[in-house]
């Protein structure tokens, strides 16, 4: 395989890996590279897996390129290729890594959050009321499901939120 | 009958929203024995506002906040990678059944949620705009 040839091949190996849910297309653009370059596509894809297994590692353990470099010249691949393959990585592993960590388990996540607020005008105690109520709607992740809550706050209980809220964001921020 | 009549007037009272003592004795037949109306009318103004207050609380209304606790995490590790330090936000929500379906056992459940950063960030963009509608329309 030539150097042009691994670039591109390269090119087409980390946009899957940027970007993982795009199956269809990296199978399209790896058809086209075997075609383009008169290589079989059952033996590319065989080579493709095996190289794919070394940034899945790398990920997971967190390697330097210099790592991933030495890890493809054990494999047996030349070192100006092993060194381009490196690179690329160093470029890409923020994303990659932003990504393996977005996959991380989570608990009853909260995706959304919708609220209206109004006042209450009367009911069949009270003629005229006049108290402010804030609603909110909470969209959580229970699982593969979404689950909504529904919650009524009075204002003094939506001022301490907010007010808690910001303390956590306070601490979040001193974290990171 | 006495204690129905009885009930009956502390409810319009209440409904109503009367605060004076003459709108209460107005609501008096003619002939009431006088010292009586008077004495009920007080025990009447001096309850008035718990009542209201009572009424309120026990109103239909969707399940409320009655507590909220939070604490921070940091992941240190996952199967997807081996070593990493985000910090996550858990956010325990206790939320009271409407008061009025149950009765004397109000059902609490608790929501444990669990918030990212960026979560977070998009909440407090939106409470931030709910203070700010908040303080626009009593500030009318």
């Amino acid at each position: 395989v030539s150097s042009q040839q691994f670039s591109a091949l390269t090119e087409v190996l980390f946009r899957f890996l940027t970007e993982p849910k795009e199956v269809e297309r990296f199978l399209t653009q790896l058809t086209d590279f075997a075609t383009m370059n008169k290589i079989s596509l059952g033996p590319l894809k065989n080579i493709v897996k095996s190289i794919l297994l070394v940034p899945n590692g790398a990920l997971k353990r967190n390697l330097s390129s210099e790592q991933v470099r030495a890890d493809f010249i054990a494999l047996g691949l030349s070192e100006e290729k092993a060194s381009y393959f490196a690179e690329q990585w160093k470029v890409n592993s923020p994303t990659l890594t932003r990504l393996a960590v977005g996959q991380t388990l989570m608990i009853n996540q909260l995706i959304d959050m919708e609220w209206k607020f109004g006042v209450t005008a009367g009911s069949s105690e009270l003629e005229k009321v006049g108290s402010i109520f804030l609603q909110l709607k909470l969209v959580v992740k229970k699982g593969s499901q979404l689950e909504n809550v529904y919650v009524e706050l009075t204002l003094p209980q939506f001022y301490s939120f907010l007010h808690e809220m910001e303390r956590v964001k306070t601490s979040l921020e001193s974290f990171s | 009958q006495l204690v129905s009549a009885l009930h009956n007037l502390t409810r319009h009272v209440v409904y109503r929203g009367l605060t004076g003592a003459e709108d209460i004795l107005r609501l008096f037949p003619e002939n009431f024995h006088q010292n009586l109306k008077n004495l009920l009318t007080k025990i009447i103004l001096e309850n008035i506002s718990a009542w209201r207050n009572e009424a309120q609380a026990s109103q239909i209304s969707l399940p409320r906040l009655v507590d909220m606790d939070w604490r921070v995490d940091i992941k240190t590790s996952s199967d997807g990678i081996v070593r990493m330090a985000v910090p996550t936000c858990l956010l325990q929500l206790k939320i009271q059944e409407d008061a009025a379906l149950c009765g004397n056992n109000p059902v609490v459940s608790a929501l444990t949620v669990e918030l990212s950063k960026e979560t977070l960030d998009t909440m407090l963009e939106g409470l931030g705009r709910i203070r700010d509608q908040l303080s626009a329309v009593a500030n009318k």
